[in-house]
């Protein structure tokens, strides 16, 4: 589904990411674990060319989205991207956030995006707020939505950025189970995380970033039971 | 007493003075209706990522910031004749103009520093979900920015209106000129500016007094 292939990105003189490989097959759940700074947000939002990459190439389902010639629209409304501090549209109801993109983007009619808005709504447990503001929401609801939002793109590869991490604990849960419940699904995932628990259920897989490169990466018994670089020994000991 | 009151110049200098309430009124809205359109274009210049457009509003930001708007009003009347341009601009023209140049400079401020206050995030949720450049401005952060924008705007409209007073030197019959005329022929100045100063203070206190209300409304 996504290839990743020497991709480097500067931001000005500083290298943040110095040569990323990395393949994700379809339906299959990623995380991307590693200390903060080690490049992990910048490779996610490369992925959708939030960041313009400064060199390599990233192919996803099959179409070279680095090509200068490509429609950047068009690729972002088929990558789904949930950040960590939800970014929903405040001027906007909860269903209307969640059918600007399908409306706008994919010109979808009013009633076929509402429709559809509602049942996404509905399966991440929110079907009574669908007239609310997102500021009358919790943080735990507000992230929600803003899966159903990109959701509502129907898109083919969801981008997490540490979903989670501006959450109150007990918060956590809910928006953790929607999450499960879309790996369940078959869709494909990129999880920037610090939920070890999510990445060990849930991910097929595990990428260990420091200092802009993969360090390791393995299953989630290999990294997280059996370590094998030094730098991720210490890493998962600070954090476990 | 009654009589005596209804009598004194007080109330006889309404009838002069009302007309020039209108004007005064009048040329503040279309002045600062030409100058909100102006101004938007010249902040969101300001923010162009094309040195030249940028650098061109930032000059005339500060240009017409930074120079008196009495010698701005007697430049586009005097300054702009027919030697220079082909023609004279009347004074009615001159103070639309002169209202909406000075306006716009303060409402580009305004425009851009609304803009600029709306967490980068938004601009990155509405790009990421495959919205256009425009699309994500015209959804997603100018109607936002639009409504921090209200509260600065009304402002701008009580300090358009007081100015419109400077245009009292080019002969147009506004509140103030109307009252200069007045008096100058009545000997009255104490009674007519008072009378003067009410009707500005009638015009400018609602205002503020709405725009207070609907910052609340707003919550902005
Ligand atoms: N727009 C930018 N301009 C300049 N430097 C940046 C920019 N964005 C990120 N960086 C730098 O790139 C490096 C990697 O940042 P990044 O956000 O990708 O790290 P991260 O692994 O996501 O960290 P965290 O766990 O704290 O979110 C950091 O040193 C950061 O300061
Ligand atoms: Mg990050």
């Amino acid at each position: 589904m996504i290839t990743v292939n020497d991709l480097h990105k500067h931001f000005g003189s500083l290298e943040v990411l110095k040569g990323i490989d990395a393949k994700v097959e379809e339906k299959e759940v990623v995380c991307v674990i590693g200390p903060s700074g080690s490049g992990k947000s910048t490779f996610l939002r490369c992925l959708n060319l939030l960041e313009d990459v400064t060199s390599g190439e990233i192919t996803i389902d099959g179409d070279v989205v680095t090509d200068p010639k490509v429609d950047i629209n068009a690729v972002r409304s088929q990558v789904g991207m949930v950040f960590q501090h939800f970014n929903l549209f405040p001027h906007k109801t909860v269903l209307e956030n969640i059918t600007l993109g399908p409306i706008k983007v994919k010109g979808e009619s009013e009633q076929e995006a509402n429709e559809n808005g509602r049942s996404l709504l509905e399966k991440v447990g929110l079907s009574d707020k669908a007239d609310m503001y997102p500021d009358s929401l919790s943080g735990g609801q507000k992230q929600r939505v803003a899966i159903a939002r990109s959701l509502a793109m129907n898109p083919k590869v969801m981008l997490f950025d540490e979903p989670t991490s501006a959450l109150d604990p007990e918060l956590v849960g809910d928006v953790l189970e929607v999450m499960k419940d879309l790996a369940r699904e078959g869709m494909t995932m990129v999880v920037v995380t610090h939920e070890m628990g999510f990445a060990r259920e849930v991910g097929h897989r595990v990428l260990f970033m420091d200092e802009g490169v993969i360090m390791e990466e393995g299953n989630p018994e290999q990294i997280f039971e059996n370590p094998q670089d030094p730098r991720t020994q210490s890493f998962l000991s600070k954090i476990l | 007493m009654i009589d005596d009151f209804l009598n004194s110049h007080y109330i006889k200098v309404l009838p002069d003075l009302i007309p020039g309430m209108g004007w005064t009124l009048g040329l503040t809205l279309a002045g600062l209706f030409l100058g909100f359109i102006l101004g938007a274009i010249v902040g969101l210049g300001r923010l162009s990522r094309f040195k030249i457009i940028s650098g061109f509003c930032s000059f005339y930001v500060e240009v017409v910031r930074g120079t008196p708007m009495l010698a701005q009003i007697l430049f586009i009347y005097a300054g702009l004749t027919r030697d220079v341009i082909g023609f004279n601009i009347d004074p009615i023209t001159t103070s639309i103009i002169a209202i909406a140049i000075n306006a716009a400079a303060y409402i580009a401020e305004i425009v851009r520093g609304a803009v600029y206050s709306i967490e980068k995030g938004q601009h990155e949720a509405g790009r990421a979900l495959g919205l256009s450049e425009k699309q994500t401005m015209r959804y997603i952060v100018w109607p936002q920015a639009f409504k921090r924008m209200i509260p600065p705007l009304g402002n701008q409209f009580v300090i358009s209106l007081k100015d419109t007073s400077l245009l009292s030197v080019i002969a147009v019959n506004e509140l103030l000129y109307a009252g200069k005329q007045y008096y100058n022929v009545t000997y009255t100045p104490f009674q007519t500016l008072i009378m003067v100063c009410l009707l500005y203070l009638c015009m400018t206190i609602p205002a503020s007094l709405y725009l207070r209300r609907l910052e609340r409304k707003l919550d902005v």
